[in-house]
């Protein structure tokens, strides 16, 4: 065997171990969500399942742990949120990309800075704000800190895609007479939609896995978003029911997974504009 | 044609005004306050706060666990960071041949960063549990002993560490690859046609044109882990013993269950300070390499 070959046959061994180490957690833990209290136990697992155990480990996550309250809480304040964010930051970054004002790329820094904040830093504040206006415990209390945390994530990324529109494209339309907004609205949006995309899916991956604020502004189930509630069903039931905690942290993360496999080119994208997180 | 500067003004602020006024609320106001209350101590039972001046700092001064949280903080930092790098990078350089199938790998290493923390948190404590976990049957068949990987006060730290490698590792590699892939195939031809190996063209003729990625993808998953609270909170909740607390951490812990309010924000000040002086870096970084770009 040539030389040449040995180091492709190493290369696809690689390859492979390199896909196991990313996924074997997660598989793990779908494993762990088929078994019963005691099959768990059992080292290393066995690759045998009962339909009606799945069945049951399930069905007790969505009907007594009442898991698609908190689906639609999650989906309500991650939509509203990121609508919000994209209606404010898109013109804010068309702004900076297009208009020239003083110290322009000094307050784009400023407003990016924000993207590195720590959250703890304003999640007290953040808390009395909420209370004192009577917002505690509801989706609007989620919704408002939530839309400030994925502004400049939004900002960043579209001032990115402005930047690749050529600007004779304004130009031309501003000539016929259009307004700055007109044309953000008629000919730049249409134009822009790769990158809003891309915003609005590192706006719902930020704030679908959002848990710090959410902490302190939700304290009763009826509006708690599924990080919240997770981390309440797995400090309450683990490590006693492993099951059932791993079938919690699977529909967790399924709607993300699902999310990002319809936006995979999308989240590379966002990625290397520094979006993620 | 031009449009008259007032016009051009009131455009622009029609298009930032609501950006920068919505900031301003929700971002600026809270962290204005809550440098405020840093400089305040909060009584729980009347709901009300009292100016005590630098007490809150020079408390933290003297607080014992503090400096351990810093410690912690610091080596939680730049250890995961520099692991992270080098295999970022290993795995960008990697990638850089023809491997079928290999786009599907890179699309599995991106699903980690966007897993939910908390979720994170407990699937790794269900691998590495230390009575049916598939770690320690792993590390038996390799002939080690079992490790306690989360109940030790001198491993959890690691093993918090190796986590969070697990889950950011491939941002620094999708940053790095994707400089790479920009980089102009000629500087690799010329160089083959000199003859120099593998080893000595990645040492002296890849790795410095990958230089400004990589220290960009660094420092911005340095005040990223700096800041790291959910996958503390899913992971080992600070402990045992506190073994794992960073400040992100403890400063939750002293105000959400503590009701330590003033404290817990001189810690989180403290936190704004270094982020800011990191993203201050960062950004010098971003310009050096937009000049750069433009050359």
């Amino acid at each position: 065997m040539s030389r040449r070959r040995l180091g492709r046959i190493v290369s696809y061994v690689v390859l492979v171990l390199i896909g196991l180490a990313g996924i074997a957690p997660f598989l793990y833990l779908l494993l762990l969500s088929f078994k019963g209290p005691l099959d768990i136990l059992e080292v290393p697992p066995s690759l045998h399942f009962h339909w009606s155990q799945i069945t049951s480990n399930y069905g007790k996550v969505i009907h007594e742990q009442s898991y698609l309250t908190f689906v639609k809480n999650s989906v309500l304040v991650t939509g509203a949120s990121t609508l919000i964010a994209l209606g404010l930051g898109v013109p804010a970054a068309y702004a900076f990309s297009r208009l020239r004002f003083r110290a322009k790329d000094h307050w784009a820094s400023t407003i990016l800075s924000f993207r590195f904040m720590p959250p703890i830093a304003v999640a007290i504040p953040i808390y009395l704000m909420i209370r004192n206006l009577g917002l505690v415990d509801s989706y609007l209390g989620l919704i408002l800190p939530y839309v400030a945390f994925s502004l400049p994530l939004v900002v960043w990324i579209m001032i990115g895609f402005f930047d690749e529109i050529p600007a004779e494209i304004d130009d031309a339309a501003l000539v016929d007479g259009c307004s700055r907004a007109a044309v953000l609205w008629r000919v730049l949006l249409p134009l822009a939609r790769p990158g809003m995309l891309v915003a609005a899916t590192f706006g719902v991956i930020f704030i679908w896995n959002e848990f710090l604020v959410g902490l302190f502004i939700i304290n009763s189930t009826g509006h708690e978003t599924i990080p919240i509630a997770a981390s309440a069903l797995l400090t309450v039931e683990s490590p006693i029911d492993w099951n059932n905690a791993a079938a919690v942290g699977v529909l967790t993360v399924l709607p993300v997974l699902l999310f990002s496999l319809f936006v995979q080119r999308y989240i590379v994208r966002g990625i290397t504009a520094g979006a993620v997180k | 044609m031009r449009a008259a500067p007032t016009q051009r003004r009131g455009e622009a602020l029609l298009l930032l005004g609501p950006c920068v006024l919505y900031l301003l609320a929700f971002s600026v106001y809270p962290l204005v306050t809550s440098l405020v209350r840093s400089f305040e101590d909060y009584n729980s039972q009347q709901n009300t706060w009292r100016w005590i001046g630098l007490d809150n700092y020079s408390q933290l001064i003297h607080d014992r666990v503090f400096w351990q949280t810093v410690e912690h903080t610091a080596v939680f930092t730049f250890a995961g960071v520099a692991i992270q790098v080098v295999l970022g990078t290993a795995l960008a350089l990697f990638f850089n041949q023809q491997l079928r199938g290999a786009a599907i790998v890179r699309a599995i290493l991106t699903l980690p960063m966007l897993l939910t923390p908390i979720v994170v948190g407990l699937m790794w404590r269900a691998l590495l549990n230390p009575d049916w976990g598939l770690a320690n049957w792993g590390v038996g068949k390799l002939g080690f002993h079992n490790v306690q990987w989360l109940s030790d006060p001198s491993t959890a730290l690691r093993t918090l560490i190796l986590v969070d490698c697990w889950q950011w590792t491939p941002f620094v590699f999708v940053i790095v690859y994707a400089r790479l892939q920009a980089l102009p195939a000629e500087v690799f031809e010329a160089s083959e046609v000199d003859g120099a190996g593998w080893f000595r063209r990645t040492l002296h003729v890849t790795l410095p044109l990958l230089a400004p990625a990589i220290v960009f993808a660094a420092v911005f998953r340095g005040i990223d882990a700096f800041r790291t609270f959910d996958l503390v909170y899913g992971l080992t909740n600070g402990g045992p013993v506190q073994a794992t607390t960073t400040l992100s951490f403890q400063s939750f812990q002293t105000g959400f269950e503590f009701y330590h309010y003033g404290y817990s924000t001189a810690i989180a000040y403290v936190m704004v300070i270094v982020a800011a002086i990191g993203v201050t870096v960062m950004f010098r970084f971003a310009r050096v390499r937009r000049e750069e770009f433009a050359t």
